[in-house]
């Protein structure tokens, strides 16, 4: 180990980053856009679903009970129907995502003290969207039957409304959320949008920066030098990780100030760890640059294993518990799904290395087993 | 007639340059192992990982109870959250306790059943149940607290039905709205329908957009382009010739996912038109190759191409509309994303699949990747031809 050869090596790495405008500019330029992009754009609330109505009633207590869709934030009214069959088109454009039809004698039965079932149509296309307006729909119905039926056993039984509320419905559920009081979509997605590009970014910088070497034949010059294996990759792998040490600062702001996501646990644990995820996204890179010989192969391979398994099992969108016996497999085998439980540790439960241990130091196993792997494929005596 | 037969060797010649630069470009495709094997992946792996074990409804949602009653009634309440929403996994003798469980990430949910429950229900007096919440993901936390509120709903209306000497299970005899639900499209909300045309839809995209981005910058950094100047092929039979092949690639790539993973798997209908489903994934394959073409045209070498396809690639597809609802975006962002090709086929893919709806419905969507892609091309091959004028 010569530090002066590591040092060359890194400000050779270094200067040619900086010489290529914009390689640099979207170095440092891709993590922040994709912030800005993300952080508004992927809002997880179920809210606005454009409806379509048919009131067969046209009664005032039909015009009572939509006045509650009507004046919910969580559906968007896009017109009356003038029969069932109109629903379809409006359906299948995707102009609707949602068409309730109330029946005839709608009224004439509640005030009988009789049942009545609306129908809802629902658009299945997205399955999480239907289920959450399915419960919408629902909650919305509870709540007016409560109404009308505490109201009416009041009258039948001649009770208080206390008294008529506490047979109706005996137990109520009292909710409480926790690490995401309001359940603001921006405190879950920000947080892990900080994983998800530190997922995609290093590894995407240091697998071009090495395969662009192996592609032009430059790198016969580190083959032929007296630089050390250990001393390339260390001088090599500096600048990028250099680079996404300074982006981590800048996700980290952007997701507490921008987008307003708490930050109660430990900032030097997070960064630490943060840092420790970086090394491993960027020994992932190495290691794909090792294993192709075109940039071409090195850019596609590098996207397919981050995006993919990021989006499905880091935790990102779908929780990691939420998957099949297969899928928890193939999740646990990578990174980013604990490096999620630490980002949702450290931002939003404030909770430290004692509940985090675990995950750390499975990261840790990660990154020397994934530095290693690629100074042992590295060779300086290519085979072929 | 002379004139005609001449125009038709002159034909002739031009296609038959275009299917040698085609066979060229699909050779100099097929001998990158490395690429090749993981195209196999993507296509196939991939898609049946995502299809068969992702689930972004309330699944399995871990549950952990502090029952202060222990009685008969708790324990039937404590019953109803069951499969396949909740997994029950203990009880806790304190409530710190279930917390740290919350902590630890291994449960989400902490149902609380206060003393006197049992007692309280059968006198008729109002009671209620807590229940808390992780809300790190909060979709899934505000489903578990909606379902949570559907059970202890019926839990509450069988207990008065008990307690008025009705009959439990059935309608009361009380003026309330029942919730009929009928779920077009995919009735049992399968998620595996869902979730691999989705991932169809992103692993065709990256291809699209990355491989003839890439080999088109790649002849200019190597410099074999400036042979093909010379030779008597057009500016637009170079780049038209390697978006043709990796069209053809892309294409038998989705045919090994639809016929070999969504239909022979997970039973994906092909409701629509499967001809008019080609043409439009061959459609969507040229526009987004047309983004990956003006990249080409702007970047100089390899890594530039490659970050800046990626920098739109990412949006476009965390952004497409089938993770996120595209209602709830800001009008800024939603605008933005009409220039998206992904946008617009997400309507057509699941359009044709599910919905078996055709061309009379999906126009306007088609009519919009028609003309983003004959911009995309138009502005591409301009550039291309005045880097090298």
């Amino acid at each position: 180990m010569n530090l002066t050869r590591i040092a060359a090596v890194a400000s050779k790495e270094w200067r040619e980053t900086v010489r290529d405008r914009m390689f640099l500019a979207l170095a440092f330029l891709i993590p922040i856009l994709w912030m800005l992009v993300f952080g508004y754009g992927m809002v997880l609330d179920v809210e606005h679903i454009p409806y379509a109505l048919l009131d067969r009633d046209q009664s005032q207590l039909s015009r009572d009970y939509l006045y509650r869709f009507q004046q919910s934030r969580y559906f968007d009214f896009k017109g009356a129907l003038s029969d069932e069959r109109a629903a379809a088109p409006l359906l299948a454009a995707g102009r609707i995502r949602a068409a309730i039809i109330i029946p005839e004698k709608f009224q004439e039965r509640l005030l009988a003290g009789q049942a009545v079932g609306v129908q809802t149509l629902i658009d299945g296309t997205f399955p999480l969207r239907s289920d959450i307006t399915k419960g919408y729909v629902i909650a919305i119905n509870a709540a007016f039957s409560e109404e009308l039926a505490v109201a009416y056993v009041a009258r039948m039984k001649g009770l208080s409304y206390e008294r008529a509320r506490a047979l109706v419905q005996p137990v109520k559920l009292e909710v409480r959320y926790l690490y995401n009081q309001e359940v603001r979509s921006a405190w879950t997605i920000a947080p892990v949008l900080v994983m998800f590009v530190l997922t995609l970014a290093p590894p995407l910088l240091t697998a071009l920066g090495i395969v662009r070497e192996k592609e032009r034949g430059s790198i016969y010059n580190i083959y032929s030098s007296t630089v050390s294996r250990l001393e390339f990759l260390i001088g090599k792998l500096a600048p990028y990780i250099g680079i996404s040490a300074f982006n981590i600062v800048v996700l980290w702001g952007m997701a507490v100030y921008l987008f307003g996501a708490p930050f109660k646990g430990n900032g030097l644990l997070f960064y630490a760890t943060a840092l420790l995820f970086v090394c491993i996204t960027t020994g992932q890179g190495l290691i794909v640059s090792l294993l192709v010989s075109t940039q071409q192969a090195a850019a596609i391979i590098t996207v397919v294993l981050s995006i993919v398994p990021t989006m499905l099992y880091g935790g990102l969108l779908v929780p990691v518990s939420a998957l099949g016996p297969e899928t928890q497999i193939v999740a646990h085998l990578f990174p980013a799904m604990y490096f999620t439980n630490i980002v949702h540790g450290t931002f939003l439960k404030g909770v430290g290395l004692e509940v985090l241990w675990r995950d750390v130091l499975i990261l840790v196993l990660y990154a020397t087993v994934l530095l290693s792997v690629g100074y042992w494929l590295f060779r300086k005596r290519p085979i072929a | 007639m002379r004139r005609l037969a001449h125009m038709t060797v002159l034909q002739r010649v031009w296609w038959r340059r275009m299917s040698v630069m085609v066979t060229k470009e699909l050779r100099q495709l097929f001998r990158d192992v490395a690429l090749i094997g993981f195209f196999f992946w993507a296509f196939v792996m991939d898609v049946y990982l995502a299809g068969s074990g992702t689930s972004m409804q309330l699944v399995n949602a871990g549950l952990v109870v502090h029952d202060s009653d222990q009685s008969e009634s708790s324990r039937e309440l404590i019953h109803r959250f069951h499969a396949p929403y909740f997994r029950f996994d203990g009880e806790v003798a304190h409530p710190d306790e279930g917390i740290r469980r919350l902590d630890f990430g291994d449960d989400v949910v902490l149902l609380d059943i206060p003393p006197r429950f049992h007692e309280m229900l059968a006198s008729g007096e109002a009671t209620a149940v807590q229940m808390q919440v992780a809300a790190t993901h909060s979709p899934q936390g505000l489903s578990a607290a909606s379902y949570g509120a559907r059970i202890v709903g019926e839990f509450g209306r069988d207990a008065s039905a008990r307690a008025m000497g009705l009959p439990a299970n059935g309608d009361l005899p009380l003026p309330v709205v029942r919730s009929d639900h009928r779920v077009w499209y995919n009735p049992n909300q399968d998620e595996s329908w869902f979730m691999s045309i989705s991932e169809v839809l992103t692993i065709t995209t990256i291809f699209a957009v990355l491989l003839p981005a890439a080999a088109l910058v790649r002849e200019r950094e190597r410099g074999t382009v400036e042979q093909l100047l010379v030779s008597p092929l057009t500016p637009f039979q170079i780049m038209f010739s390697k978006v043709v092949a990796m069209t053809l690639v892309i294409l038998a790539g989705t045919a090994l996912s639809l016929f070999g993973i969504l239909h022979a798997i997970f039973d994906v209908p092909m409701r629509g038109s499967l001809i008019l489903y080609f043409a439009m994934t061959t459609l969507y394959v040229f526009t987004t190759a047309g983004l990956g073409l003006v990249a080409a045209t702007l970047a100089t070498n390899q890594a530039q191409v490659s970050l800046m396809t990626i920098l739109v690639v990412a949006p476009m597809i965390n952004l497409s509309g089938t993770w996120t609802p595209p209602e709830a975006m800001p009008g800024w962002l939603s605008a933005l994303m009409l220039l998206s090709p992904l946008h617009h086929f997400v309507n057509i893919s699941y359009g044709i699949q599910l919905k078996g709806v055709g061309l009379e419905i999906l126009w306007p969507s088609a009519l919009a990747m028609v003309l983003l892609g004959g911009s995309l091309f138009g502005f591409g091959i301009w550039r291309f031809r005045r880097q090298f004028a």
